[in-house]
């Protein structure tokens, strides 16, 4: 019985996808040599030179692949940008190949969510890049373990300069300088000016939007808010933490506590809706359901045509008085450990942020950059969309590079699911959030 | 008849290709191992000359570096001044177009004070990562300064080509006059003409690669006593083509599958923080087994964990399999119009590639908004927060899993319908037998054969379905809904880079499933053989 069982699956499955199961199909040399003279046969030992031959021809193959895997000569940079990002980063790196035909500046677009893992296996091998963007939340992984190259040797005041303070700032850790900034990311306010004619100043303007919302059965304000990135500018607007000055874990404090209740309230009332993320976000803002949105600059790509919509800074938190304070993120050029002609790929990475370059980013791809004297220019200071996260720039907190951050983000998120639906008290949630990353540091030493 | 010098020197060849093999490989680790220390000996050796103000070496760059002055607007920005060791010793400032070490020089500096900050060493010593053989020490040796010496180039000692040419050609020689000799003198010759190989290990002290290519020796002369390598020779002669055409397949499993399940079984063992390796022994190991520490409760107790698993497993193969059957009764059916399209239908969610469907499911239970709780409210029904409560995040996890799997199970079970005689059930109703005892003792007994090897492979995919737990829930809430593989990924992407706990993890997933298909299939084969 089971000597026929392969057959019997090879039948059903021919059947299932409909393909005839006739012994012509089964058998096609009947077909082929139906009418013709029957070849002649090679006999065995010429089959085995045939053979031989054959099995050479990879070989011989491989070998000559081998010789074109010549290692290119210019100065590598992997990227993870698209459209317009990438076509901006492309008009500047022209200008520079035109320029520099000796030391071509060659882009390599890699996928963004195999980049980080690729970037920590390839270069410790030698096989990475010379230079590469990515956000600074890396910076204190890599530049612990050797991967990234320290750059203040090359880098004086002036240039410091060009950058905005917290930016530059961003790319420091353990009193080095690992990378110069090319844009800077936080959340800002989205509003529609069809259902609120002036953005909220206040958390308390804010919330007076949620009864007119709810007759249209919408909400005053959709954001991540299950996110700890969604959920920080409450976090730090009520002076909470995730670090000390020291770098020790500050998760569990009175008043990261009194943030995670100001978000529970804001489900219980109806402001925003329970277990909100991107993709209902940006529906809740396209169909008139939310009369804002908190999101970065990613977000404008998800506004539908036809919406007035306008972006203002973040509102003041009112039982606080402080400003609402996201995250900053920076993405930066980071230079490899592994570089192969240093002072040439600095000059790229110089070259790359300077102003001129700022101002083709922030122009094509309306990339919020970190150079204040990009604003200077005439189209870019027209632009309110970049004015307005400009704006909102002087209130951000720069997100912390060590290692530890990047074990905090799931419990925070489990910890703010419990919270925001009611089950479980803010306090305690907390505590068990630093107890459990405390655990993990404590298991890498 | 082959003359038997050419046999003999046909197994010298093979022995000694083996013992090349692994002098070769434990040349390269001594000599790189002695250049590194010989290297950074004397960037060390430099450093002490900086420190006792003696002359400094030759061709040592040799400097002591002063405080950093910190940009007063940017801290991280600082500048040094460096004195050169030597017969003038004047400070000047460590800039941009100096000397071409003084990258090196500056980056080491402010590595001494991050050292000390952070571990508090006070020194470094190591080759440079460009292969250029140069060797980097620095040490701080009194407040605000530091001593810090670069060595040249070095190369390693060229491959030893003629001395293994010459061994060869010894080893050749000896092996050949034992089989002139003849008797077991042949076997001898074996045994002394590879060992030959072992002499420049021995002298480059690699004691395991001596012994290694000593046994390999002697592997050889008991082969030849049992006469395998004349019957390995006359079988590769008569098998040359399909060994020709096996051997790419061979190769291809050796790299892809073979040496990365060696590697993880090896990395289990060790720990990884911030890119350096430690071997701990078993210390991954029982820190999985016993949990942790954590309450048998908690999600991230490997107990817990496994448990859930195990749940996962079964409820997804049980409706698979129950869901697949009952389809492909009916689908089995001659008279059912229009059979090609259900089919197809069917078997579309197998062709859909599984991480679409599971996003698209995700989608479909999303909050409020989602497809599922909208069909619960058109029927006046309040919403579920599926993602909320492990039971219905657990369901909505099997729901997904469910719709991926039943096809497959379906197409088995098709098959094997197709092959029971119709002749049986002409039979069984003719002496009277209902519709349920013609299931119960002609399908059912018919179906197992090839349900069995389905059931094992299906809950082997099932208990590593990384992908709709990894999409579909993603362990909510609070991580209950994880399986082992998806918390084998948290290790490695989430919790600090624990690249080994997460080795250990594949390990024991692997030890696992490898007793549940060795005694799962050996209880299939008893029921079928009952």
């Amino acid at each position: 019985m089971s000597t026929k069982l392969p057959s019997a699956r090879d039948l059903a499955i021919r059947q299932a996808l409909g393909w005839p199961s006739s012994a012509v199909a089964a058998n096609p040399s009947v077909a082929t040599s139906h009418g013709e003279e029957p070849r002649v046969r090679a006999t065995p030992r010429e089959t085995t030179i045939l053979v031989d031959r054959l099995l050479l021809l990879p070989i011989i193959a491989f070998i000559l692949l081998l010789g074109g895997c010549e290692r290119p000569r210019g100065i590598v940079l992997w990227h993870a940008y698209n459209d317009a990002e990438r076509a901006a980063l492309e008009t500047t790196a022209a200008r520079w190949n035109a320029e520099h035909g000796d030391q071509p500046i060659e882009l390599v677009a890699v996928p963004y969510g195999a980049f980080a893992d690729k970037i920590t296996s390839a270069i410790p091998g030698g096989n990475g890049p010379d230079l590469f963007i990515y956000p600074q939340d890396r910076i204190g992984d890599w530049a612990d373990s050797g991967v990234i190259e320290p750059i203040e040797f090359w880098v004086d005041d002036a240039r410091a300069d060009r950058f905005t303070h917290e930016s530059v700032e961003s790319m420091a850790y353990k009193g080095s300088l690992w990378g110069l900034p090319m844009t800077v990311k936080s959340l800002a306010l989205f509003y529609r000016t069809d259902l609120a004619p002036a953005p909220p100043r206040t958390t308390d303007e804010l919330i007076a939007l949620a009864p007119a919302m709810r007759a249209r059965s919408g909400y005053a304000v959709a954001y991540a808010n299950v996110d700890l990135y969604g959920h920080a500018p409450w976090l730090f607007g009520h002076g909470g933490k995730i670090m000390d000055d020291e770098g020790r874990l500050a998760i569990a404090t009175p008043e990261a506590a009194n943030a995670m209740r100001f978000a529970r309230e804001l489900v219980e009332n109806g402001v925003t809706p329970p277990q909100a993320e991107g993709p209902l976000v940006a529906t809740l803002f396209n169909e008139k359901k939310a009369a804002t949105v908190i999101s970065g600059p990613w977000f404008i790509a998800d506004i539908a045509a036809g919406v007035p919509w306008k972006v203002a800074e973040l509102p003041v938190i009112t039982p606080t008085g402080k400003h609402a304070t996201p995250f900053l993120g920076a993405e930066g050029l980071l230079m490899s450990a592994r570089a192969r002609d240093k002072d040439a790929a600095f000059a790229v990475m110089d070259a790359l942020t300077s102003d001129v370059a700022a101002i083709e980013r922030a122009k094509i791809a309306r990339q919020v950059v970190p150079n204040p004297h990009a604003y200077d220019d005439a189209d870019v200071a027209k632009d309110p969309v970049l004015v307005a996260f400009r704006a909102q720039l002087e209130h951000t907190i720069a997100m912390p590079k060590g290692p530890a951050m990047r074990m905090v983000w799931t419990p925070y998120k489990t910890a703010l699911g419990e919270v925001l639906a009611g089950r479980a008290n803010a306090s305690d949630q907390l505590r068990a959030v630093e107890r459990e990353v405390q655990s993990y540091l404590d298991g890498v030493k | 008849m082959t003359h038997p010098v050419v046999k003999q020197l046909r197994d010298f060849a093979l022995g000694a290709a083996l013992a090349i093999l692994i002098a070769t490989i434990a040349f390269v680790a001594v000599r790189n191992k002695e250049l590194a220390k010989s290297q950074i000996d004397r960037a060390n050796a430099g450093i002490e000359a900086v420190v006792s103000n003696r002359t400094p070496l030759p061709d040592v760059h040799a400097v002591l570096v002063g405080d950093a002055k910190p940009s007063p607007k940017h801290p991280y920005l600082r500048r040094r001044n460096v004195r050169e060791s030597g017969a003038t010793p004047t400070w000047r400032p460590l800039v941009v177009g100096g000397s071409p070490d003084d990258k090196l020089i500056y980056d080491a500096a402010n590595r001494i004070e991050r050292l000390a900050a952070d571990h508090k060493k006070t020194a470094f010593a190591e080759l440079l990562p460009d292969g250029s053989g140069r060797a980097i020490a620095a040490r701080a040796v009194s407040p605000g300064k530091i001593a810090i010496a670069i060595t040249p180039p070095a190369h390693p000692a060229p491959y030893p080509l003629l001395v293994f040419i010459g061994l060869l050609g010894l080893g050749a020689a000896l092996s050949a006059a034992g089989a002139l000799v003849g008797g077991r003198a042949r076997l001898a010759g074996t045994f002394a003409g590879i060992a030959t190989l072992a002499i420049p290990c021995v002298l480059w002290r690699a004691p395991v690669a001596s012994t290694a290519i000593v046994l390999v020796a002697a592997a050889f002369a008991s082969m030849q006593l049992a006469q395998i390598t004349d019957r390995l020779a006359s079988g590769f002669r008569a098998h040359r083509a399909a060994i020709g055409f096996l051997a790419p397949a061979a190769i291809s499993m050796f790299v892809l599958v073979a040496a990365p399940f060696v590697i993880g079984l090896v990395l289990g063992f060790y720990d990884h923080h911030h890119g350096e390796w430690t071997f701990v022994g078993l210390d991954n190991f029982g820190e999985i087994l016993s949990g942790g520490g954590r309450p048998l409760d908690d999600p991230l107790n490997f107990w817990f964990i496994l448990g859930v698993t195990v749940l996962w497993t079964i409820a997804n193969v049980a409706l698979h399999v129950t869901i697949g059957v009952a389809l492909a009764l009916v689908l089995s059916r001659k008279w059912l119009r229009g059979r090609g399209i259900f089919r197809m239908l069917l078997i579309l969610p197998w062709a859909v590639p599984n991480y679409i469907t599971a996003l698209i499911w995700k989608g479909m239970f999303t909050g409020e908004y989602g497809a599922i709780n909208s069909l619960l409210h058109e029927v006046g029904l309040d919403g579920v927060s599926w993602f909320s409560s492990w039971a219905s995040a657990f369901a909505a996890n099997v729901a997904t899993n469910t719709w991926l799997g039943f096809p497959f199970m379906m197409v088995v079970a098709l098959g094997a319908l197709e092959t029971i005689p119709r002749e049986l059930y002409e039979a069984a109703s003719v002496d009277g037998a209902s519709a349920w005892q013609r299931f119960r003792h002609i399908t059912l007994p018919h179906l197992r054969p090839a349900l069995g090897p389905a059931v094992a492979l299906g809950s082997i995919w099932t208990f590593n379905m990384f992908n709709v737990i990894f999409l579909v829930s993603g362990g909510a809430p609070g991580g209950s809904t994880n399986i082992l593989v998806t918390d084998a990924y948290r290790w490695a992407f989430e919790r600090g880079e624990r690249y080994g706990m997460a080795a250990a993890y594949a390990t024991i997933i692997f030890l696992i499933l490898l007793l549940w298909t060795v005694f799962g299939t050996r209880i299939v084969r008893r029921k079928e053989e009952a």
